[in-house]
């Protein structure tokens, strides 16, 4: 192969830099094929509720919308808590961005309480996952979305360890980064959700 | 040659099992969508056998069933849709862009080891009695009435979905990302744009799919009721769900296979691609429409008139991108220095079955005559043309065209040229008389027929052995040429393209130094051109 003809810039980029761009990349695209994955069960819904004569069905209970949007809020504050931890690490406050990490994870456990709290106030109106359609949805869609907490709360908890062992530094947070982007689009599909389920 | 060849070294099994080396990833695939293929032939070779007779009498209507289910589940999930994108693709896509692997090396190995487990899964279902719902799943047989493995199958093909899922990402990170420097968009090979609007699809269609198999397992497991008439449930929800991506599915296999034939007729009539530009986007605009096409698949479902109508004449809109590839290919032989090598045969091969194929196509996108041909074997010889009649020719063909630099070696053309041609008879043998069967009428999917329709299936069963020695005949040389084909230079052909700048078979590192791209992807026709190396 011929050398780099004369004259052609090719423009520097480090080599880490270079590798944590095609990372965020790589995310990006995965959460994109993710959200087809919700996208698949929104469209379920959608269409159940579209055919769907009376809302909620007939025999079904009403949704609550007060603790939901509790659920919003302590998610919401989640996300915004591992915001403030990436800041704090780029600026080098490694002692305070763990301790925002560590927000971050007690508000995900909070969410994933307030869920379980819904699921059985629901189930104790009424509301089985194999009565029918409105049901097989409404827990499929939740509960495919907390199954993605859990994940995402696995790894906060990792990557908890991994700060207060002084593992992450200005030069080196792309696991944080790329966990929060994971983060904040489980958030995203929950906002979605709580919109289309609960309160429309 | 200063470095060894990524086949000589590291040795021993291990090295191969851990590998990520993109290229030794690839022959980790080959063997395995090879080994898919043959299980997918047999029971093919069985359903012949059945058809040979008007009477249903070789095997059980309910064994039948089995049979062209996992026919269609094997030869669709684990060899026609990886089959392209996993071999040539992982080989290809990081040397055409003068890298040396893919963005994500570990990702590309985890890739096929999910193939490999989600595969597994599915052939113990096949030990276990089968499934019988034909490949599509419909609801409710599969999440009531059935009394096959669904469950063991949905869940194998839903483990498979990711390795799909995976193998796009890469890609498409890949292209964004490794490209050598002066190697702008318009100056990737029509192989690489193929390879990234099949990633799109895989990205974004595959997750549908996995969800609703996911869906009917939940159903016939846990007692889910989405799809269940009894409970309330939709199963033309089910319909919709399953071709939003199963018809993307048909573009899987089929746009990598247009990206060979780009490179086969370039390199063979020693002549630019005519209208790159346009051949590039028809890639992106046949990923794009296949996305809203699929209601084609409902006209006679029970969905509304007008959702009917749309869908018609947005299948009918593919045919536009699908046309724009065929004349350019054709307008690009015009003045060639045309060679009858063997990968040409398969490229002219393909562009004749794939014409044929997407011309019945639309056929069947017109509401009227769709309603009359629906459920035959018209339908079946459409999607054979466009499935074996293109995506296996243009597999083939561009396993013979790289098989230099994938193996180092030779193959021996006499009999290459050969079996293309009994390749090419075979195939029309077995599905041409299946359009007319169906024309007359015949169903698909039934163990048993009248005896009228017997002269035409036997044709069928008869062009099915002729292509089922074809098959083996190629399968036989390559795996002999590896040992005792004659070794071959870096570039046998006299093609463009970066992977022909490097030794047959490469080193492990792909270049030895990152290649700087000053050209045009195809540099046949003109008169500075000149074999860069």
């Amino acid at each position: 192969m011929t050398d780099a003809v004369m004259g052609e810039l090719v423009p520097y980029r480090s080599p880490r830099a270079h590798a944590d761009r095609t990372s965020r990349l790589g995310m990006v695209i995965f959460l994109a094929s993710w959200a087809m994955l919700f996208a698949a069960l929104f469209f379920v819904y959608g269409m159940i509720r579209a055919r769907a004569d009376v809302w909620p069905p007939a025999g079904a209970p009403r949704l609550p919308i007060a603790l939901p949007a509790l659920a919003t809020v302590v998610l919401a504050s989640s996300s915004a808590a591992l915001v403030r931890s990436l800041a704090l690490l780029e600026r080098g406050r490694v002692r305070s961005a763990s301790l925002a990490l560590g927000a971050a994870l007690v508000l995900g456990t909070v969410f994933l309480v307030v869920q379980t709290t819904v699921w059985r106030s629901v189930h104790a109106a009424g509301l089985e996952p194999a009565t029918g359609p409105y049901g097989s949805a409404f827990y499929s869609l939740t509960g495919l979305h907390a199954a993605h907490v859990v994940v995402g709360l696995v790894a906060l908890a990792a990557l908890v360890i991994g700060a207060l062992r002084g593992s992450y530094g200005p030069a080196r947070l792309l696991p944080i980064r790329l966990w929060a982007m994971y983060w904040h689009f489980v958030g995203v599909v929950w906002l979605l959700l709580y919109v289309t389920v609960y309160l429309v | 040659m200063s470095a060894e060849s990524y086949l000589a070294s590291p040795r021993g099994v291990r090295s191969w099992l851990l590998t990520t080396d993109h290229k030794r990833i690839a022959i980790l695939y080959l063997v395995s969508v090879t080994l898919f293929f043959f299980l997918g032939s047999a029971f093919a070779v069985a359903i012949r056998l059945e058809l040979l007779t008007p009477a249903g009498d070789a095997v059980q209507a309910d064994t039948y069933g089995r049979l062209f289910t996992m026919h269609g589940v094997v030869m669709i999930f684990f060899f026609l849709i990886p089959a392209i994108p996993t071999v040539l693709g992982n080989f290809l896509v990081p040397m055409m862009i003068g890298a040396r692997d893919l963005a994500f090396p570990r990702l590309n190995l985890l890739s096929w080891y999910v193939y490999v487990l989600g595969a597994s899964i599915s052939l113990w279902a096949i030990v276990h009695g089968g499934v019988d719902t034909g490949w599509t799943f419909y609801t409710p047989f599969s999440t009531t009435y059935s009394n096959g493995a669904v469950v063991t199958t949905g869940i194998g093909v839903f483990i498979t979905g990711f390795s799909s899922i995976l193998t796009g990402l890469n890609f498409i990170v890949t292209i964004h990302r490794m490209r050598a420097p002066g190697l702008g968009w318009y100056r990737l090979p029509l192989f690489i744009w193929a390879h990234y609007a099949t990633s799109l699809m895989m990205v974004l269609g595959t997750p549908v799919i996995a969800m609703t198999l996911l869906l009917v397992v939940a159903e016939r497991a846990l007692g889910l009721g989405i799809f269940d008439p009894a409970r309330g449930g939709d199963p033309i929800l089910f319909q919709h769900l399953f071709w939003f991506y199963s018809h993307p599915a048909v573009y899987i296999m089929v746009l990598p296979a247009m990206g060979v034939i780009s490179e086969l007729v370039t390199a063979f009539a020693k002549k630019n691609i005519f209208g790159y530009r346009f051949v590039a986007w028809a890639s992106i605009a046949i990923a794009v429409l296949g996305f809203f096409v699929w209601g084609h698949h409902m006209f006679v479902s029970g969905q509304s008139a007008y959702a009917g109508m749309v869908f018609s004449a947005l299948s009918f809109l593919v045919a536009v991108p699908s046309a724009i590839k065929v004349f350019n290919w054709t307008a690009t032989l015009y003045r060639g220095s045309v060679s009858f090598r063997t990968p040409m045969l398969y490229a002219f091969g393909f562009i004749g079955l794939f014409t044929i194929g997407g011309l019945t196509g639309l056929f069947l996108s017109a509401l009227g005559l769709d309603v009359h041909v629906h459920d035959t074997y018209f339908v079946v010889a459409h999607f054979h043309y466009i499935m074996v009649g293109g995506t296996i020719m243009a597999f083939l063909g561009g396993l013979h065209y790289w098989w230099p630099k994938i193996s180092g070696s030779s193959y021996p053309e006499g009999w290459a040229r050969f079996s293309a041609l009994v390749i090419f008879v075979g195939f029309n043998l077995t599905f041409f008389p299946q359009f007319l069967l169906g024309y007359l009428g015949m169903p698909r999917r039934y163990h048993a027929y009248p005896p009228e329709l017997q002269v035409l299936n036997v044709m069928s069963s008869a062009g099915a052995s002729i292509l089922g020695v074809g098959y083996l005949i190629p399968m036989v040389y390559l795996f002999w040429s590896m040992r005792y084909g004659a070794r071959v230079a870096a570039n046998p052909w006299g093609a463009s393209g970066l992977e022909w700048t490097t030794p047959s078979p490469p080193p492990t590192c792909n270049f030895e130094t990152t290649p700087v791209v000053t050209q045009d992807p195809y540099t046949y026709s003109s008169e500075e051109a000149q074999v860069v190396g």
